[in-house]
């Protein structure tokens, strides 16, 4: 019997090991109270932020969109890929390739700017505390459905994070009226609390939500509420610390963006990126192929020649405008000897005879990918020029023939004779006296122009419905499918329609 | 003579001995001396029990075997051991006896492991396959999961990157049962749950359980099969010393038939007329491949006595790849000590440690854009007209398609090792309580650490800005805690065998990584991240699982011919979500001996038949930590040049989480014919697996989360037979010949999936932009079936042809089936275009003897599987170096071919790229030599075997690639089970000539 001791000590062994099986994460992150203070709040915008500058969203789906489906970029490498050529030839369907990128990542972008919105609810903080920054996410909130109801039109609106799964799924699109309104009452509350000047750019500030207010009204046609919001900023431009850049290349040299005082809002990447977050491909999408570049960036190689302005876009900008020169390029490097743009389609068979993009490929900073991926480059989503152009736009509309509008374009011109540091005599400045019509289109010129490759012109096409005249015969790039009835919106996806069906149908044509 | 008919026969007989013996009581007593010694080695046995037959005298043998024994001198001496077919010799005049036992190979095959205990095979009545020893090493093998393929039917092994060394390897039983989750079997190694696999050379035997009234003991991780492993255990004796010792040297299968220089830029100028054919006349793969070799050496040492045994071996492992610059080298130690500490308790100790090192060149590339790539895709796409540096001393740059570096640069300077170690130590103690009643328990831990050095120099593409340096790390800890009585009891005719246990287990992995760029020297390596000017995100995370389970099996068996087998297990795991932390797995079997029965049991040609059936139910561990809890997590983001802290919604909670379950029935039959000199086994099996956890792809994208929620909805089907064919055609003393034959058939089904919406999937190298889908689960059909546009050949000019359409028409371009009719090309004419499941699988393994030669040869063949090449696919993009089919492109002055234009095209899944993926590969053809044991002996050996052999010789396949085994973008769960039949830049096959040698002191 006493051989039972090494049973009893065997039996020892079986007691190891009780648990109640609960987990206990360790390095994870739970919804549940992780709000508690205002920094908490900054996280959470850090993450819509984060989304934003990311491959999906501003990197390339939704900017590439937004540049190919206007008329001063068209597809160079037919190779490249399908979704891009639908967006570009009006041959969009509700599979695009494109739309079902940056349609999640927008409203992943809101998604994050609920949460923050939600979250700050519990923090105990005083508004004098926590409403500058949860500002920031009325504003980014604003800015997303912005972008989405200018390209989708009627679209599902979410101001919550997702509480009841079973409703949520099944809400219907609310209408483009009633999402402007809450993107009007998004950026009020933000201009309310946003301090009139953030430490960097790539934070949103009292005047950055004043302009997308202006923005937007200009959008809707409420020419006096876009005037006045584009009046105060100007007439606040100390305060707000805003002015233009004097030569316009800086604005597109990543070393030297941080420092300006033009943009009022920026996405900002900077040379490192994380799989797809800090990811922008604007470099190469532009670039040349095989362009073997001897400025020093050669480790940047060659780009993809995906998205190429019509050679018409060249031929038709005044030689004399130093914005031509920051804005395109028109030489190359092939087997060390630099080339005209004639001979890039024989310096890679992908290339086209057309002066290339340079906004973003001349001076990318440090990059963290191949090809210039991952660049340093800040995206102004807007700046101070554009404040000025909705002025005088709005102005116009108002009051036709203000020396006051004139004098809006003139800072801009003005500061476009600079070139680097020498005074050029061109562009002039604006005729005075222009009728409504005349300055109306001298202004739309103006935009194509200034803000030409910076993913505004679509809008401004779709805004004026300009489409059957810029993808006419005429055009800069003449488009046959362009159908107006169908092509100032994008399809929703499809299977987006299956999920909900409360969301059908579809935008008409689609 | 049926068994049954022989032991009466032998009792009749016995009996009348007794009588004669007792008659003969009287005679003269003397003493006799002798040896015992095993037929196989000639070594002495010791402990043989001496036994006079019809007494109670005996006595057994010393450690070398001697014995000593009173006897009368008329009797009979019975000497019988454990493993030996006993043998009885009349005693007469002799004073000395030199016995030799054979050893009793049916009594060992009839013991069978199963879980958490063992059986006869032949009370078995789930589906259990087996896997001896001799076959696991009848060729070197890098890893004994290598070492199964073939063997077994319904098991399926494939490398899951060609022959590259130290590639990790699937196993999968019987299907794959899951879509998200691991279908890859569990692995048990002396009962140590979710262990590793030895040594091919250190193991005993391998069972494979398969049906659920094998597996259902395993519970919630059974669902996917389960290798049970049994390593080598010293034998009663004097310690033999082995030493095993091969080297290989291997080539690559094939190579692919690409274009040469002049060719090359003949073919760039019907593209591109400006295109300037480059200074050299490259063959890039002549120059990545070279002849690898293996070098494995083992070192064992083995014995024991009546109360400790031993087995401890040492092995060294060293393969310099094909591939320049891949090689794999590992050390490793295995150690069994098994100790009869008392009469009643048995203790015992188990360890294994495993050191490894991989240089690894890049293979399999995730995309094959500028700063990536494989060496072996770039070999066949990298332009044949440039050599490995320019006239500057530069790597060149493609000069089509993207500027990617060159294969040889690509496999020269990127450093990639990895390093494992591996240790694990099991206790048990073994404790008889009671006759029929005992208590086991063991204790083990084991432990993982895996670190992976990557450094991407500045001199390739691959590492822009000062070179790109990584190092990630891997650590898992595992502990593990089993306890579990088991009763036997015999009442009459009925035997019980009832097994109670519990066990408890905690695994924890913790990983990290952190990396650097923008170097000032190349020289570093990853040994200096600190070194670099950029630093990369580092990352950490750890996880953590517990599983608590309670497990019972009951045996029960009438009269030897009816069998009966109750199974369950109830896990308990912290992964489970909250509302669902307990899961029940059943089984129950019966099985039915009928040639026991009396109208059988004297029919001379049946020897053995039994009936099987068994329905159960097990699991899926699905449910990985952590992802049934709602979850924020952090992303990169960073705000005016600086990184900030950013997170964002990931998850919603999702309580109700279930883990997937598999229900699973089994008919089997066992026949066995002539003494079972023919046996057979066919077995049929329908497994429905359940609650299948996918992504709720239902739910709308603007929730806004960043994991789309899971949900327990899918439901897949797998059901096929197997059959198992053992043949000893000849058994003669100098010449033997058995035939090892298995077949089996598995068809997976989808059956239901979220709202019945198609899945799809893309699989294609991130490079190839705009590929679209590539393949997709659909109800109705098999999983991971190709999608894309079945091509028609080329379009000829004019209209399309009827039924047919093209992208563009143009005279030379592509046609494909225009399904919908529309005469243009769009989704809706997208199909299937091939299934990547094979229809059946099979080997053949057949053993020759003849006095001391031996040879075996094996075939195995997969068949009816289809492949999609990408690499075919790119090499026809236009934008790369092509295959000499390029020559046979269509020209207005060559309409008759199958073959576009030359032109850059789109990249679009097309049946233009599926090929038959069958195959018939001679695996193994090997002779063997046992020098004779006069001429070993006298050297003081107990053997010497020298052996050749050959590895993959030959292929039959119609696959036109470098090989029909294919498997890209599958690793990982989900990868596993629907990437399958794709082909891209993967390590190649090869083929190895091997000589061996085993020594025995």
């Amino acid at each position: 019997m006493k051989n039972y001791k090494y049973l009893y000590f065997l039996l020892i062994a079986t007691f190891i090991g009780c648990s109640d099986l609960e987990e206990e994460p360790v390095g994870l992150l739970s919804p549940d109270g992780f709000f508690k203070s205002p920094a908490d709040i900054q996280t959470a915008v850090n993450g819509a932020i984060g989304n934003m500058a990311s491959e999906a969203y501003w990197g390339r789906k939704l900017t590439v969109s937004l540049l190919l489906r206007g008329d001063m970029a068209t597809i160079g490498d037919q190779g490249t890929s399908a979704a891009r050529k639908e967006v570009n030839y009006f041959q969009m369907n509700d599979a695009s390739g494109m739309v079902s990128e940056f349609w999640p990542r927008s409203y992943e972008v809101i998604a994050s700017a609920n949460e923050a919105i939600a979250g700050a609810e519990f923090v105990d903080a005083t508004p004098e505390n926590k409403s500058p920054i949860t500002a920031q996410a009325y504003f980014i909130r604003a800015f997303a459905y912005y972008h989405l109801v200018r390209v989708f039109g009627e679209v599902p609106y979410l101001d919550q994070p997702v509480i009841n799964v079973d409703d949520t799924k099944t809400i219907s699109k609310t209408s483009v009226a009633d999402v402007y309104t809450h993107i009007i009452a998004d950026l009020e509350e933000a201009k309310t609390w946003l301090p009139n000047v953030q430490p960097i750019k790539a934070l949103p500030s009292k005047a950055t939500a004043s302009a997308y207010l202006a923005s937007v009204y200009l959008t809707l046609g409420e020419f006096k509420k876009a005037y006045d919001e584009a009046k105060y900023v100007i007439d606040n431009e100390g305060l707000f610390n805003l002015n233009l850049e004097p030569d316009f290349q800086n604005l597109f040299d990543a070393d030297k963006q941080d420092a300006l005082k033009e943009p009022l809002f920026v996405i900002d990447f900077n040379g490192f990126q994380i799989s797809n977050y800090g990811m922008d491909y604007m470099a190469p999408i532009t670039g040349i192929r095989q362009n073997q570049r001897l400025d020093g960036r050669a480790d940047i190689g060659e780009g993809w020649s995906v998205a190429v302005p019509s050679i018409e876009v060249y031929n038709r900008w005044d030689g004399r405008d130093y914005r031509k020169a920051v804005s395109l390029d028109t030489t190359a490097v092939f087997d060390g000897v630099t080339q005209p743009f004639s001979y890039f389609p024989t310096g890679d068979s992908r290339n086209i005879a057309s002066a290339y993009i340079a906004k973003y490929t001349r001076f990318p900073g440090v990059t963290g990918g191949a090809n210039g991926r991952a660049s340093s480059i800040n995206y102004a989503t807007m700046r101070y020029a554009e404040v000025l152009l909705i002025a005088a736009e709005a102005l116009n509309e108002i009051t036709p023939g203000t020396t006051e509008a004139d004098s809006y374009i003139n800072r801009i011109r003005l500061r476009a004779r600079n070139k680097a540091g020498v005074l050029t005599s061109f562009p002039e400045d604006v005729t005075s006296g222009l009728s409504k019509d005349a300055f109306r289109d001298m202004v739309l010129e103006e935009r194509r122009i200034e803000l030409a490759f910076e993913f505004k012109r679509w809008y401004d096409i779709k805004r004026r419905q300009l489409g059957t005249d810029v993808f006419g015969p005429t055009g800069l790039e003449p488009q046959v499918n362009f159908d107006p009835s169908r092509d100032y919106l994008f399809p929703l996806p499809g299977d987006e329609l299956q999920r909900n069906p409360n969301l059908a149908p579809n935008n008409p044509g689609y | 003579m049926s068994k049954k008919r022989m032991n009466d026969w032998f009792r009749k007989y016995l009996c009348g001995l007794f009588i004669l013996v007792g008659v003969l009581g009287y005679s003269q007593e003397k003493t006799i001396t002798g040896t015992v010694i095993a037929s196989e080695d000639g070594i002495g046995i010791p402990g043989v029990s001496v036994v006079e037959k019809g007494t109670t005298n005996g006595t057994s043998t010393d450690f070398d075997g001697n014995f000593t024994i009173n006897v009368k001198s008329s009797g009979i001496l019975i000497f019988s051991s454990l493993g030996f077919s006993p043998k009885e010799v009349v005693i007469g005049a002799a004073t000395t006896l030199h016995i030799t036992l054979q050893e009793d190979i049916s009594a060992l095959e009839e013991v069978v492991v199963v879980g958490y205990g063992s059986q006869k095979k032949s009370d078995i009545t789930g589906a259990v396959s087996s896997v001896s020893a001799e076959e696991i090493n009848a060729f070197p093998v890098l890893n004994a999961e290598q070492a199964i393929q073939g063997r077994a039917a319904g098991v399926v092994v494939q490398s899951n990157n060609g022959g590259e060394p130290g590639a990790p390897i699937s196993v999968r039983v019987r299907g794959n049962t899951s879509i998200g989750a691991s279908s890859a079997a569990l692995v048990v190694v002396d009962g140590f749950v979710g262990a590793s696999l030895p040594q091919a050379s250190d193991i005993q035997s391998i069972e494979v359980l398969k049906d659920a009234s094998a597996t259902a003991i395993y519970g919630s991780r059974g669902s996917g099969g389960v290798i049970l492993v049994t390593t080598k255990k010293g034998r009663n004796g004097k310690m033999v010393i082995e030493v095993n010792s091969s080297y290989a040297t291997q080539n690559v299968t094939k190579t692919l038939d690409l274009l040469d220089a002049d060719q090359f830029a003949a073919y760039q100028q019907q593209i591109n007329p400006g295109y300037v054919q480059g200074p050299e006349n490259t063959d890039w793969q002549d120059l990545i491949y070279r002849s690898g070799n293996v070098a494995s050496h083992q070192l064992s040492f083995s014995g024991g006595s009546d109360k400790v045994n031993y087995y401890v071996s040492g092995n060294y492992f060293d393969q310099k790849g094909v591939v320049i610059n891949s090689g794999f080298e590992r050390f490793s130690f295995l150690s069994n000590i098994d100790v009869q500490a008392t009469d009643n308790l048995k203790l015992g100790f188990n360890v294994f440690a495993n050191r490894s090192n991989k240089d690894g060149v890049a293979s399999q590339a995730g995309s094959g854009g500028v700063g990536q790539g494989d060496v072996i895709s770039l070999a066949y796409r990298f332009v044949p007209d440039l050599g490995v540096k320019n006239a500057n001393g530069v790597n060149t740059l493609n000069t089509v398609g993207d500027a990617v570096d060159n294969p040889v640069a690509t496999a020269l300077e990127i450093v990639d090792e990895t390093k494992t170690d591996l240790y694990r130590a099991n206790f048990y103690g073994d404790y008889t309580i009671l006759e029929g009643l005992s208590f086991k328990t063991t204790f083990g831990y084991s432990t993982r650490n895996n670190t992976r050095g990557i450094f991407k120099p500045s001199t390739l593409t691959a590492g822009p800005n000062g070179g790109i340096a990584t190092v990630s790390n891997f650590k898992s800890t595992d502990l593990l805690s089993e306890n579990y009585v088991t009763y036997k009891k015999e009442i009459g005719k009925s035997s019980l065998t009832g097994l109670l246990g519990y066990s408890y287990q905690k695994m924890r992995n913790e990983t990290y990584n952190a990396g650097s760029q923008g170097f000032v020297s190349n020289s570093f390596s990853y040994y200096n991240l600190g070194g670099g000017s950029i630093y990369l995100a580092p990352a950490s995370a750890l996880t953590e699982t517990e599983i608590i389970s309670q497990y019972g099996r009951l045996n029960y068996d009438f009269d030897d011919k009816y069998l009966l087998t109750f199974t369950a297990r109830r896990d308990g795991s912290s992964n489970f979500a909250k509302n669902n932390k307990y899961a029940f797995f059943p089984s129950g079997a019966i099985g039915w001996k009928v040639s026991n029965e009396e109208f059988l049991k004297d029919n001379s040609t049946l020897s053995n038949l039994k009936l099987r059936y068994s329905y159960g139910v097990t699991g899926n561990p699905s449910i990985a930590p952590y992802q049934s809890l709602a979850r924020f997590s952090n992303i990169y983001a960073e705000t005016g040049g600086q990184n900030v802290n950013a997170i964002v919604p990931d998850q919603l909670a999702n309580p109700d989480l279930k883990w997937e379950s598999s229900y699973q029935s089994n008919y089997g039959l066992d026949v066995g014919f002539l003494d079972n000199k023919i046996s057979l086994s066919v077995d049929y099996y329908s497994i429905d697996t359940k609650d299948l956890i996918l992504n709720d792809s239902g739910l709308p994208e603007y929730f806004g989360l960043q994991a789309s929620p899971l949900k327990n909805i899918g439901e897949i089907n797998n059901k096929g037979f197997e059959i198992s064919l053992t043949t000893k055609n000849i058994t003669k003393e100098n010449f033997s010949w058995s035939t090892d034959f298995n077949w089996s058939t598995n068809e997976n089904n989808v059956v239901k999936l979220i709202d019945g919406q198609d899945i799809l999937l893309n699989s294609a190298p991130g490079s190839f932009i705009g590929q679209g889908q590539t393949h997709l689960l659909r109800e109705g059909e098999s999983v991971g079936v190709f999608w894309g546009y079945e091509y028609r050949g080329v379009n000829q000019g004019g209209t399309f042809p009827e039924g047919t359409a093209g992208f563009v028409n143009t005279a030379g371009e592509e046609l494909f089936t225009d399904i919908n009719g529309d005469g243009a090309m769009s989704s809706e004419d997208l199909k299937i275009i091939g299934n990547p499941n094979p229809d059946w699988t099979a080997g053949l393994n057949n053993n020759f003897r003849y006095k001391d030669f031996d040879v075996n040869i094996f075939f195995q063949a997969v068949v009816g599987g289809d492949i999609y090449s990408y690499t075919f696919e790119e090499l026809a993009s236009g934008g790369s170096n092509a295959t000499t089919e390029a020559l046979n492109a269509w020209t207005p002055s060559n309409t008759n071919t199958n073959v576009p234009s030359v032109a850059v095209r789109s990249k679009r899944t097309s049946s233009r790229f599926v090929y038959d993926g069958s195959y018939v590969r001679l695996k193994n053809l090997a002779i063997g030599y046992n020098l004779p044991n006069t001429i070993v002996t006298k050297i003081g050996m107990q053997g010497i075997r020298l052996s050749l052999s050959g590895q993959n010789l030959w292929t039959g396949t119609d696959f036109p690639g470098t090989d029909p085994e294919a498997s890209y973008q599958s690793q990982g769960n989900r990868n596993s089970n629907v990437n399958k039949g794709f082909d891209y830049g993967s390590y190649p096959n090869i083929k190895s000539v091997t000589f061996g040698i085993n020594l025995k002191f």
